[in-house]
């Protein structure tokens, strides 16, 4: 008799998901998938507002990547009121500087927060360790003195966005046409030369290198475990500058395949032209897919590992060294181990770091010139704004009557790119860790948890939701009974 | 049950009003009676009480909090409590204890205390006010049940002097 099971919710992930595996007569995984089944609502909720409430109201889908959304929103009415990409103009240097320096620092602490505070008491306690243990209060128990300069990362990151954004959370700082404010020196020199309590960028940069050794050391420790998990081939995405490196702010969509091929390449105003999206009734996540390539072959894999794939090189000295290691582990072919991801993860924290440290050696944080006005004829009344947020490609795109209010937005997040992926990761690791078992045990679990946590997904992000969600895995036989249902 | 149920050797919020302490309120103001953590900083700001302390608003917890702490001598946590057992509001002091309840969504107040004593090898005294709240919905402005709370509460602390 065949059997379903199912996993809800799934811990430490933004979001409320349930996993059911299907098993056959005997108890092999004939499918698995990861449901999602928060409300959806904020592209409705924001219809009618005025347009630039968008970067301020939207964020707030998130309390982890909401600079990313505010961001996002900023450059799609950048092109709304004119004085955009949409129509190829570039910014203004030290707005754009302003607005990559709040980026990077979103990307160093949403990084710290998934790689530190989830993934590596993975990695220090075993993936068999119990849950109560593999977490960072673990961690505080085990090593308080790494904890420590783990929180000291994260404020260190928190206290820049605060900085850049004008608030610690939910910033107000970029507006259409750039930023309201620039960096003072004084400013500038709290994050350089660090202060009783703020840790210097060099600092942040030793800690971020200690973090990538962390990997080092546990994937020479537990080789076979970390490149055979969840071995998943798909397309990967990222936006490319003119060099065909990630560029983290903007750039065009570039996508490759495993013999890093590029399949397409576009300008990500033109989005729907090449992209479409497909629904399920299991998942409130949709499913975007490359329409010429189909729902299956199309689809992609975006974030860290799709970043580290697809880019040649990186424009810092310590994060290209990482990466030239990275590369070379897999000689020139595109990386497609789930566990590689944190590997990832580590390299873009110290690039980021560095690309933070650059930008604020950099004297146009100082300059005045702030803002592009547009012209009475330069309102356009749409906008599209595509960023690569710590977990992937990010879309928002907007439409406004003339009256200012807005009355389409459509929001592709990362975690939605990465649905079909995190589905075939879950189904690869039901396959090696499940077959031939009729129920569901702690390790089977916790595989299922540290596979979809890879992704570092954010549920709530890509349903748009509101609250909070849980991993509930359940057994279904062929008739559709449930037949065991574990709840963390 | 409320504050007289709990014996804190007198304290009252004049022994918060140093710059050695932090008071910090828990919240969102955009869920109702979840504001009434900052409702209460409000109160405390708008009438120049405790104008020494550093106080804090913020919609949860971190990790990080627990480096905020390490800095202070004495802190107040103000949070809106669903628990029936709290018929107005409630003072009560609180333990280090690492219950490993961390999500990146929410750490408890325990936990955070057990994270500064490890890691920073200090322990301020922690106190958490909780206050009866009973609607959490999407939408400004305490109810007036959770308000009624509020008022006594910053009666009763008014009354302290």
């Amino acid at each position: 008799m065949s059997r379903k099971l199912v996993i809800d919710p799934v811990t430490r992930i933004e979001g409320h998901g349930k996993v059911t595996i299907q098993l056959d007569d005997d108890n092999n995984v004939t499918d698995a998938k990861l449901h999602v089944v928060e409300f959806r609502g904020f592209e409705k909720l924001i219809q009618g507002h005025p347009y630039w409430e968008a970067p301020m109201l939207l964020q707030r889908i998130c309390g982890i990547c909401f600079v990313s959304h505010h961001l996002c929103g900023a450059k799609a009415l950048d092109d709304m009121v004119g004085v955009g990409l949409g129509k190829g103009i570039q910014m203004l240097p030290t707005p754009e500087k302003v607005r990559r320096l709040g980026h990077y620092a979103q990307q160093l602490q949403s990084h710290v927060t998934a790689y530190f505070y989830l993934i590596v008491p993975e990695m220090l306690f075993g993936m068999d360790a119990p849950p109560e243990q593999r977490n960072v209060l673990g961690l505080v128990e085990q090593d308080p003195a790494l904890v420590k300069r783990v929180v000291a990362l994260r404020k260190w990151g928190q206290e820049l966005i605060k900085t850049v954004l004008g608030k610690r959370m939910h910033g107000i700082s970029s507006i259409p046409g750039g930023v309201s404010k620039n960096i003072t020196v004084e400013e500038r020199d709290r994050f350089l030369n660090g202060e009783a309590g703020l840790l210097s960028i060099d600092e942040v940069i030793e800690y971020a290198q200690e973090g990538l050794n962390l990997f080092y050391h546990f994937h020479e420790t537990h080789r076979q475990q970390v490149d055979s998990f969840a071995v998943v081939p798909a397309l990967d995405m990222c936006l490319v500058n003119d060099e065909g490196n990630v560029d983290y702010y903007h750039g065009r969509i570039r996508v490759i395949d495993e013999n890093k091929t590029i399949v397409r390449e576009f300008d990500y105003h033109d989005y729907l032209d090449h992209f479409s999206e497909a629904t399920e009734e299991w998942s409130y996540m949709k499913f975007p897919f490359l329409k010429e390539l189909g729902r299956e072959k199309g689809s992609v894999r975006v974030g860290p590992l799709a970043r580290m794939n697809i880019t040649q090189s990186l424009s810092t000295p310590l994060a290209q060294a990482a990466l030239e290691k990275f590369h070379a582990y897999t000689n020139g072919k595109s990386n497609n181990m789930t566990l590689h991801t944190n590997w990832a993860r580590a390299i873009e924290i110290i690039h980021s770091a560095e690309l933070i440290k650059a930008l604020l050696n950099d004297p146009d944080l100082q300059q005045d010139q702030l803002l592009m006005t547009p012209g009475d004829n330069d309102w356009t009344g749409e906008g599209v704004g595509v960023v690569e947020a710590p977990r992937g490609t990010l879309l928002h795109h907007y439409r406004a009557n003339k009256e200012g209010e807005i009355t389409f937005a459509n929001l592709i997040v990362s975690t939605t790119q990465n649905n079909t992926v995190i589905n075939r990761t879950v189904r690869s690791v039901a396959q090696d860790y499940i077959s031939g078992n009729a129920e569901i045990t702690e390790g089977m679990m916790n595989a299922i948890e540290v596979g979809i946590r890879a992704y570092d997904p954010c549920l709530s992000c890509a349903t748009h939701a509101l609250g909070q969600m849980p991993l509930e895995v359940s057994l279904y036989d062929v008739g559709g009974k449930v037949v065991d249902k574990q709840r963390r | 049950m409320i504050n007289s149920d709990v014996k804190l050797n007198g304290l009252s919020l004049a022994d918060f009003n140093r710059a050695d302490c932090l008071i910090y309120g828990i919240g969102n103001v955009g869920r109702q009676d979840d504001g009434l953590g900052w409702a209460f900083i409000d109160w405390l700001e708008a009438e120049e009480v405790c104008p020494e302390a550093e106080t804090v608003r913020n919609y949860q917890l971190f990790l990080e909090d627990a480096d905020l702490i390490s800095n202070k001598t004495r802190v107040l946590f103000i949070d809106a409590t669903k628990d029936p057992s709290v018929e107005l509001f409630l003072l009560q002091p609180v333990s280090a204890r690492l219950d490993f309840s961390f999500t990146s969504h929410a750490i408890s107040i325990p936990s955070i205390m057990a994270t500064c004593q490890l890691c920073f090898e200090v322990q301020p005294e922690v106190y958490v006010l909780a206050i009866r709240g009973y609607e959490w919905a999407l939408q400004e402005g305490l109810t007036d049940s959770a308000r009624s709370n509020l008022d006594q509460a910053i009666a009763h602390f008014s009354r302290q002097g």
